[in-house]
């Protein structure tokens, strides 16, 4: 009968902390991670200065941009980058450096969104399917076949052709045809890590299934899915941006990088570059910006790394 | 009369692979008493482990347990559901395992680790959890135990793990605890610490013991009685005077011809030859081809043979 009993001392530190505490401990623990993880990969740290100057970017798209994104400027047609408009104008009239601004808030939600919806779904999936295996693991990979035999590009065309161009249908079509990457990636990692010496040791202290699934292999699993995630919203921004280039989904004048490209391209034979370059300039670089920050993860996301 | 805790009877259990069925467990059977250490031994492949999974019912497909009964707490384990099987893992039996580094999570505090072992079976909050991990952490000997709590497992050394994996079997208090080499991959000093702890603990809560191993070293330090395994069957059940003084099978008495005597500067007698193929195993006794006083009569069914004392061996001619 030694527990219970508590010499008093301890006990107040033991006790649960309280969630302002716990807050402040997490949000400590995550900066120094960030700080160790900036210090070990320098490829790293270029795609999170990137990646987080495209984030500023949406976020205060209004302060940044100069003008209305869809603000028309009659006079000033197709001009040339100059102190007034420093990425020049489009065929509208309007503003390029603000509709670029503001494009990065519709394509990161549009990609954001949709790599949220695919992650999670694929995540559950991938987890019960590497999990329980047999019929269902069968089942599930035999559809994830069907669904990436299609090509992807001609599947998203169709079904946002089809039903029509509103926002919600792009990011919902962009989740799933990515559901099946995650699956199959999260349902190898749960295939292995079911099988490690900690999953058995701790189903063999009695250890529900749900506890195992949700508390030991899904954080082993997570390290690669973080890269992953990384590296398919580089490719949902693509394939938004993709989208609207061929025409179906988001229309001008909404201020997205692919439909500018699009409406720039008429235009560029006739010397006319700046339309569509600056936006193929944002979309590029900020895909850049996540590969690298996917590379630097990759380096860095091992257990036995951290201190 | 029986104050038996755990009671193992013609425990079969097969392994299935493309070239065939390998019986790896052949009519195992043995008990272990109420407040008992019991140590289990045999060479690789004797089936030591899996006699321990196959109890726990921890073995998976291509592995099952085709016959017998493992009867504890008056339930037989090898026909229990899912659930009535997880209540007795980690709260009834206590299981430490080799390798207790591998056998943590990495990617979880092992103090969190230990706290989810109480709350899985007794519930509670999640504080009181944590103040009776952050308990046991300190009670198997690890130094500023709140500290620890928040450890992971790479960050502590294959003795502090062990030490780790002591407080997870025992912080329910289980009525049997197995032990399966427990101090394999550990120095000969750190070994001696972490079996004392054991038996310390042990004998507080009053569990009893199987201990698997394959160091006879350990058997005679730590254990009351002693049953030998070989190629998937006990061979020999003995107390740890009988099996040094009178070991009666033929493989026991080679296991104990091998150890090093001080009195005498003779080389060592290995144990030699090797484990039996276990997907062709011979007719009669298993141990025939490689026995000193094997005969005709040894192609036969053995029986098994009591001795005084409760001891038994499996043998056609004991004690020759």
């Amino acid at each position: 009968m030694t527990h219970g009993t508590h010499d008093g001392a301890p006990a107040a530190d033991i006790g649960r902390p309280s969630l302002g505490a716990r807050i402040r401990r997490s949000v400590t623990r995550g900066w120094a991670w960030l700080v160790a993880f900036l210090r070990y990969s320098r490829t790293g740290m270029i795609g999170v200065i990137i990646v987080t100057l495209f984030a500023l970017m949406a976020i205060f798209a209004p302060l940044l941009a100069p003008y209305s994104p869809t603000r028309v400027f009659p006079e000033h047609i197709l001009e040339a980058p100059s102190a007034m408009f420093p990425f020049g104008t489009d065929i509208n009239g309007m503003d390029i450096l603000s509709r670029v601004i503001h494009g990065a808030r519709i394509d990161l939600t549009i990609a954001g969104a949709a790599v949220v919806i695919s992650l999670t779904i694929g995540l559950v999936l991938g987890l019960v399917s590497g999990y329980v295996r047999g019929w269902f693991d069968l089942l599930l990979l035999r559809t994830m076949d069907v669904l990436q035999a299609i090509p992807v590009l001609i599947l998203a065309l169709a079904v946002v052709a089809a039903s029509g161009q509103s926002l919600t249908i792009v990011i919902l079509v962009i989740a799933f045809v990515d559901i099946p990457i995650y699956t199959r990636l999260v349902r190898a990692q749960t295939l292995s890590i079911r099988e490690s010496a900690y999953v058995e040791s701790a189903r063999a202290v009695g250890n529900p299934p749900v506890r195992l699934l949700a508390k030991h292999i899904l954080p082993n699993a997570f390290p690669p899915v973080i890269i992953q995630t990384s590296v398919r919203f580089a490719w949902a921004v693509k394939i938004t941006a993709g989208l609207a280039f061929v025409g179906v989904g988001i229309q001008v004048p909404t201020p997205e990088w692919g439909a500018m490209i699009r409406v720039g391209a008429g235009q560029i034979i006739s010397g006319v570059w700046w339309p569509s370059v600056f936006p193929g300039l944002a979309i590029l670089i900020f895909a850049f910006g996540l590969n690298l920050l996917a590379d630097g993860l990759q380096d860095h996301l091992d257990p036995e790394s951290r201190s | 009369m029986t104050d038996a805790v755990l009671e193992v009877e013609d425990l079969h259990t097969h392994i299935r692979g493309p070239a065939g069925t390998a019986t790896a467990l052949n009519g195992v059977a043995f008990d272990v008493n109420a407040h008992e250490i019991v140590g289990l031994i045999g060479e690789t492949g004797a089936g030591k482990s899996l006699t321990a999974m196959s109890i726990l019912g921890l073995v998976q497909p291509p592995i099952e347990v085709v016959a017998g009964r493992a009867v504890f707490d008056g339930r037989d384990l090898t026909t229990l559901g899912f659930d009535e099987l997880r209540q007795i893992r980690g709260m009834q039996i206590g299981l430490i395992v080799q390798n207790p580094r591998g056998a943590l999570d990495p990617m979880r505090p092992v103090g969190k680790q230990l706290a989810d072992v109480y709350r899985v079976h007794q519930g509670g909050s999640r504080s009181s959890a944590r103040e009776r991990a952050t308990e046991m952490l300190r009670s198997v000997g690890i130094p500023d135990a709140e500290r620890r709590y928040n450890a992971y497992s790479y960050e502590l050394s294959g003795g502090m793990a062990q030490r780790v994996m002591i407080a997870m079997a025992m912080i329910n208090e289980p009525t049997l605890l197995i032990a399966d080499e427990p101090t394999t991959g550990l120095d000969v000093t750190v070994q001696a610490q972490i079996l004392d702890l054991i038996k310390a603990r042990v004998a507080e809560v009053g569990s009893s013991v199987l201990l698997i191993t394959h160091d006879l070293g350990v058997v005679a330090h730590y254990c009351d009685r002693v049953i030998v395994m070989f190629a998937g069957r006990v061979v020999e059940e003995a107390t740890i005077p009988q099996l040094f003084d009178d070991p009666q099978h033929p493989y026991t008495q080679a296991l104990v011809a091998s150890l090093p005597d001080r009195s005498q500067q003779d080389e060592v007698a290995p144990a030699s030859g090797l484990p039996p193929d276990l997907f062709n195993l011979p007719d009669g006794c298993h141990y025939a081809y490689r026995c000193p006083h094997a005969t005709e009569s040894c192609r036969t069914p053995v029986p098994m043979v009591d001795f005084d004392g409760g001891q038994r061996a499996l043998c056609h001619f004991p004690h020759r």
